[in-house]
């Protein structure tokens, strides 16, 4: 773990780097709606704003939704991947590696399933298209993470090497629980439970992204309100408890507040990975280890990065479209290993 | 995608293909299969159009069709066929589809000493020679050509049907979210064309493609077929009302057909290409539009 600033947070900096950051998120998700496989009239589109023009169609209807959910999504995973870092004291942590993603794709897809349809129309007609598969998503999270964290106590200590550990083992018996509930569904339902497991972003009614952008900023800003106590576990559990953070009752309010942000991130994205990790080890090399300042900036950044990763995947084999999380895998999978080397180089006592 | 993953190996499937004819031309003159194997719905359909479906002793769990097909006991499913349970059966013959059917599994009858041979499914001239050729292989060449010319002649009916309409352009979907369209070099792009659409789709390399709604968008097609089958609970019509740009959308032309018979390269093709034309072209086949003569007999639907 980086050295920890415990200070007096600097407003100036604040204001610049998230301010550059939010500029920037916002460049690229008008960036981002303009490319695609598509080459659209952008003239004609803005002409026709509000007709059923196929050009304004394209980038209002198609494009902007699911940028805008891509940004939600990218943020989403970047600041649970901070805390989770932060309160385990774990440079892997991020919601891939622990299993959550897992366990929220396995709580979505039973849910998916197994919830009468009764229930899911009753949702579907108060809350849009999705409404009680991210619940059950939510469900599967905390659930995944509470076992996690529980097998990972070591004499009542969280040992890191356990916490991978089980992390890896929980990834692949949630990965064999999916498999078997693939095949004994029929063979034309297996098709649509695959994309749970590959990670893509579709187009999305309004209402939806909104849904995804409400749950996320929710978690987010629960989680920046606890930065400096973020701060102060980084230095050490003991110390921390010295300096009077409430530890068992921040893990719970982190635990819920990350998983009610991954179940709804995982219902309508399937499990994208690399995200969580990556880029907020990419910022604090930036903006540092101050949570206050660290947890909006991997947020925006997040957004950013996924919004491109998106445009790729649409890109790449057009008119044929990739699953996101394998462009976030392509990038993020070497990532892994870099940083693994790092932190052995380094002979950091995890 | 295990469709995406077969298909990949479709390649090394073509050469096994030749591999387990030349078997066949040696072995073959011995003595006619009594028992056989199904590893596909589309060839248990095909065994009981011939009318040799007593034959069969075994059949995947997705066999549902012909109703006596369910009656055949089960060698497992179509992606993993069990061996154990198809050496218990004793086959003097065991029929996949190239392309779909395992080919580890394969290997592993053929070590066991049986006869295995896949037929191809890979376009419309393809399934019917398949077809031919299992009859050939059971010793009743006779009931394959009249399976065929029966087919031909459905297709001849509803090409003369069609012919004078214009072409319009057609989304089939397997798949809603994400969005799995059915892209060229698939005997299904054959039948849109067939039914008098064409395949909005139909220019891409792959089979099967995950489009983005956009490319919908920007091709426009006048109807859209969602012939899957799958577990999505979300209303297909809230799936495109965002989308009025589209004219199928606009003109409400979206069109649920969850059919095994045009997603299977069986014997009942031929009935799947008329459904499909009717959705494609409803005014080719309306009766009274029929009754006046000549050019005037397929207008454009009343929206």
């Amino acid at each position: 773990m980086e050295r920890v600033d415990v200070k007096v947070l600097d407003r100036r900096k604040m204001i610049e780097v998230n301010g550059i950051l939010f500029l920037a998120l916002i460049l690229s998700i008008v960036g981002c709606a303009l490319l695609g496989p598509v080459q659209i009239d952008l003239s004609r589109a803005v002409k026709n704003l509000f007709s059923s023009d196929s050009n304004a169609e394209i980038l209002l209807r198609t494009r902007l939704p699911r940028v805008l959910l891509g940004a939600a999504i990218g943020g989403g995973m970047a600041a649970c991947g901070v805390v989770l870092q932060a309160l385990l004291r774990n440079p892997l942590a991020c919601p891939q590696m622990l299993g959550v993603s897992a366990g929220a794709s396995l709580g979505g897809i039973l849910g998916l399933i197994f919830l009468p349809n009764w229930l899911l129309l009753l949702g579907g007609g108060l809350l849009g298209e999705i409404s009680w598969v991210p619940l059950a998503a939510f469900l599967g999270a905390l659930l995944s993470m509470a076992l996690v964290y529980r097998f990972s106590l070591f004499h009542g200590r969280l040992h890191p090497y356990h916490l991978l550990l089980t992390g890896v083992i929980f990834n692949a018996f949630i990965a064999a629980i999916m498999t078997f509930v693939n095949s004994i569904v029929d063979f034309y339902q297996a098709q649509g439970l695959l994309f749970w497991l590959l990670g893509s972003l579709s187009t999305r009614a309004y209402s939806t992204v909104a849904f995804i952008w409400i749950y996320v900023l929710l978690g987010f800003f629960w989680l920046w309100s606890k930065g400096v106590s973020l701060n102060l576990i980084t230095l050490g559990e003991d110390s921390a408890l010295q300096l009077g953070v409430e530890i068992s009752a921040l893990q719970r309010q982190v635990f819920v507040a990350s998983s009610l942000m991954i179940g709804a991130m995982v219902s309508v994205s399937g499990m994208i990975g690399f995200v969580g990790l990556m880029i907020p080890h990419v910022m604090r090399l930036i903006v540092g280890s101050d949570h206050r300042l660290l947890l909006p900036a991997s947020f925006l950044a997040g957004g950013i990065f996924l919004s491109w990763a998106d445009t790729l995947a649409r890109l790449l084999l057009a008119p044929a479209e990739l699953p996101v999380g394998i462009v976030t895998a392509f990038l993020g999978g070497p990532f892994f290993f870099f940083l693994l080397y790092r932190e052995g180089r380094r002979r950091i006592a995890l | 995608m295990n469709w995406f993953k077969h298909n990949l190996t479709a390649l090394f499937v073509v050469n096994l293909f030749f591999v387990c004819f030349g078997i066949e031309a040696h072995a073959g003159e011995a003595k006619i299969p009594k028992s056989v194997v199904s590893l596909a719905p589309s060839v248990t359909e095909t065994l009981f159009a011939l009318g040799l479906g007593d034959r069969l002793v075994g059949v995947t769990n997705y066999c549902d069709y012909p109703p006596e097909a369910l009656k055949v006991p089960k060698i497992g499913d179509f992606i993993s066929p069990n061996i154990e349970a198809i050496m218990a059966k004793r086959p003097d013959l065991v029929i996949g589809v190239s392309g779909a059917t395992d080919l580890q599994k394969t290997k592993e009858l053929e070590r066991l000493g049986l006869k295995v041979v896949l037929v191809s499914a890979a376009n419309l001239n393809e399934i019917m020679n398949s077809m031919k050729s299992i009859a050939g292989l059971l010793g009743n060449e006779a009931a394959g050509k009249r399976l065929v010319m029966k087919i031909n002649a459905q297709v001849s009916e509803v090409k003369k049907r069609v012919e004078p309409a214009p072409r319009r352009p057609v989304l089939l979907l397997v798949g809603i979210r994400p969005l799995i369209a059915v892209g060229g070099k698939n005997f299904i792009d054959e039948l849109i064309t067939l039914a008098g659409g064409t395949n909005i789709a139909g220019n891409a390399g792959q089979p099967w493609l995950n489009l983005p709604d956009e490319y919908v968008v920007a091709k426009a097609p006048q109807v859209i077929i969602e012939a899957g089958m799958g577990s999505e609970r979300e209303a297909s019509s809230k799936r495109w009302e965002d989308l009025k740009s589209i004219p199928a959308v606009r003109q409400g032309r979206i069109y649920s057909y969850p059919s095994d018979k045009i997603l299977r390269p069986g014997p009942r093709f031929g009935e799947a290409l008329e459904e499909l034309a009717r959705l494609i072209h409803p005014e080719c086949f309306n009766f009274a539009n029929n009754q006046r003569n000549g050019e005037s007999r397929c207008e454009s639907p009343r929206p």
